[in-house]
């Protein structure tokens, strides 16, 4: 005996284009909403995992001195402000702080890179504290340097790829003509620690003849009031403090608008396509007026009816939000891509992240609006009179 | 300073920290690209130096995986003596320089990193349309010795060397004959630097002759 949904899906191939056209909707709506959703979620994820990447949340450094490497390698030594070794050691007596590690920042013009010469950058850190905030790090080959003054240097993926370093080659500090054996080459990171060249903390105050640092990174205890030591942090004489939660918060506030104006659009591009649906069943239930009278002449009743058309509805929306998650998984790289490109800031990893989870929900959502939208055609075809129906009368 | 960017913008009052943010994070996720093998640093003006009376030039990629792929890589190695191999070179996009006066093609420039005693050593040659060396500049090299290979007087019996030239000279050994073999280092502590040199030099004719002046036949 043919099923409910067999019957119900031979009604669909009735009129294959309309139905076609009714689908496209519906997956290019699916689509849109799936991919929505994944950036949602994965750009979050992804500034989350960037930060916390960085190993310390807080960075303090003299007013106006560069903080990363693209000001310094624009500015050279010239922007440079120093500190003293003993302000960290302030900062990590204080309750909120889990651990501090002191940088120091140096650049060196380098005569013979290229016409004019360039700048060549090194940062000096702390082998006691440095290593064990940024855990994550993976070395390609080798380690880190052991001893505080050892005059040794790990090298950023690019940075060793740039020079054509392995373990155990030589690097030469440029204007201070210092050799540096090169100890450990570090896995990509996808972060600026690819272009880094690290120096134990003490070889590079030598290298450069001070005794000062230019950074201080700070990691706070989970559950602290970062807000509170922040506003401490701010009291200090003639420092600049960069918090990355401000720095999250920031970004976030300014994708929030985006993020609002493109689910609307997904919302709406929803609406559209089941406007389609409703317009596709209620044609349908239109054009069998006739055959539905005759099933109710035979003793089909309005539920049976109502369910009948309603499973239209059913197949229709699940068919195309199948269809277009699949799509969407299928693109999600691309859809990557095409994000990075417009957005001011992009986090590295995965931006647009579908999983599972993502793909049963948003089906979820698509079916269940389209029921929904399902219920008026159905009801009308469950209303048929059927001896009026079979006359051709209203 | 940075912050001045962010005052200077008018975000409005708490959103001072928007630019050095992104400043901030955004070489966390654009590093330092090598994702092509060797490139003039000022290509306008370095090919209108290194090719007296060009008047514009076209910059093209090529690479092992668009042309020819493993098995011309693998010939090309050995052209090179199979040590040292090419530095990741089958998905690296070499750069080439062709240069125009008019609209005529007169030459070419391209450049080689070749690994160095103490970095990447970024060898450049300008050539005419026989592969012939019209001049040699070095780029980038790094050691006490650099400007006894940077200067003009290093570069100039390069000028007119084609890959035959090479072919009298072992570039393992360092021994052969020719003008090649009768090249002087300069830097004799830098022996490394020096035979890097005439490897990176002897690997860009040889790039050239395959991909260009004497294509193999897996390449188009």
């Amino acid at each position: 005996m043919i099923s409910r949904h067999q019957i119900a899906f031979k009604n669909l191939l009735r009129k294959k284009a309309r139905t076609f056209l009714t689908l496209v909707g519906i997956v290019l709506s699916s689509w849109v909403l799936v991919s929505l959703l994944g950036f949602n979620r994965g750009y979050e994820a992804a500034l989350n995992r960037d930060i916390d990447n960085l190993g310390y949340q807080i960075m303090v450094m003299a007013k106006g001195c560069p903080y990363e490497a693209a000001t310094m390698m624009l500015q050279g030594g010239a922007g440079l402000r120093y500190i003293e070794e003993d302000v960290a050691k302030g900062i990590e007596s204080r309750p909120e702080v889990a651990g501090v590690t002191p940088i120091l920042m140096q650049a060196f013009f380098d005569p013979n890179k290229g016409d004019g010469g360039g700048i060549a950058g090194y940062y000096g850190v702390d082998m006691q504290t440095f290593p064990a905030m940024k855990p994550f790090l993976r070395f390609r080959k080798g380690g880190w340097p052991q001893g505080s003054e050892a005059a040794e240097a790990v090298m950023g993926f690019e940075a060793a790829e740039l020079e054509q370093r392995e373990v155990g080659d030589s690097i030469l500090v440029p204007e201070k003509n210092v050799e540096l054996k090169v100890v450990g080459i570090l896995e990509r990171t996808g972060t600026q620690d690819d272009g880094t060249i690290f120096v134990p903390l003490k070889t590079l105050q030598q290298v450069a003849g001070l005794d000062k640092i230019t950074t201080i990174g700070i990691k706070v205890k989970k559950d602290a009031d970062i807000a509170k030591l922040e506003a401490a942090l701010y009291q200090l004489p003639d420092m600049q403090v960069v918090s990355f939660s401000q720095v999250k918060q920031t970004i976030m506030k300014l994708i929030a608008t985006a993020r609002v104006m493109v689910l609307s659009i997904a919302v709406i591009a929803l609406l559209i396509a089941m406007v389609g649906v409703v317009n596709t069943v209620l044609m349908s239930v239109m054009e069998r007026r006739h055959e539905i009278g005759i099933l109710k002449t035979m003793g089909a009743m309005p539920g049976d009816i109502f369910r009948l058309v309603w499973t239209e509805t059913l197949l229709l929306c699940a068919g195309g939000g199948v269809v277009g998650i699949g799509l969407a998984l299928a693109f999600a790289r691309l859809s990557d891509l095409l994000v990075r490109r417009v957005l001011p800031y992009a986090p590295g990893g995965e931006l647009v992240a579908i999983d599972l989870k993502l793909c049963a929900l948003t089906l979820l959502i698509i079916v269940a609006v389209g029921l929904l939208s399902g219920v008026y055609p159905a009801w009308k075809a469950g209303r048929v009179r059927p001896l009026d129906a079979i006359r051709g009368g209203l | 300073m940075l912050t001045g960017f962010g005052t200077r913008l008018h975000f409005p009052a708490g959103k001072f920290l928007l630019v050095p943010a992104l400043l901030c994070l955004f070489p966390l996720t654009t590093p330092l690209s090598a994702a092509i093998s060797c490139e003039l640093n000022f290509p306008a003006s370095d090919v209108a130096r290194l090719f007296p009376g060009s008047t514009g030039f076209k910059t093209i990629y090529f690479s092992f995986a668009g042309h020819g792929g493993p098995p011309l890589l693998r010939r090309v190695e050995a052209r090179l003596g199979g040590v040292p191999a090419l530095y990741a070179p089958l998905e690296v996009p070499y750069v080439l320089y062709e240069v125009y006066k008019g609209t005529k093609k007169i030459g070419y420039v391209h450049g080689v990193n070749q690994k160095g005693q103490f970095g990447v050593l970024e060898v450049f040659v300008s050539l005419d349309l026989e592969g012939r060396i019209k001049a040699f500049y070095l780029q980038r090299i790094a050691g006490k010795w650099a400007n006894k290979f940077t200067a003009s007087k290093f570069g100039a019996p390069f000028v007119g060397l084609t890959l035959r030239d090479f072919d009298q000279f072992n570039l393992l050994t360092g021994k052969g004959r020719g003008r090649v073999a009768a090249m002087v280092n300069p830097a004799p502590e830098a022996a490394t630097d020096f035979f890097g040199l005439l490897r990176a030099v002897n690997k860009n004719l040889v790039l050239m002759d395959a991909f260009f002046f004497a294509p193999d036949p897996v390449a188009p």
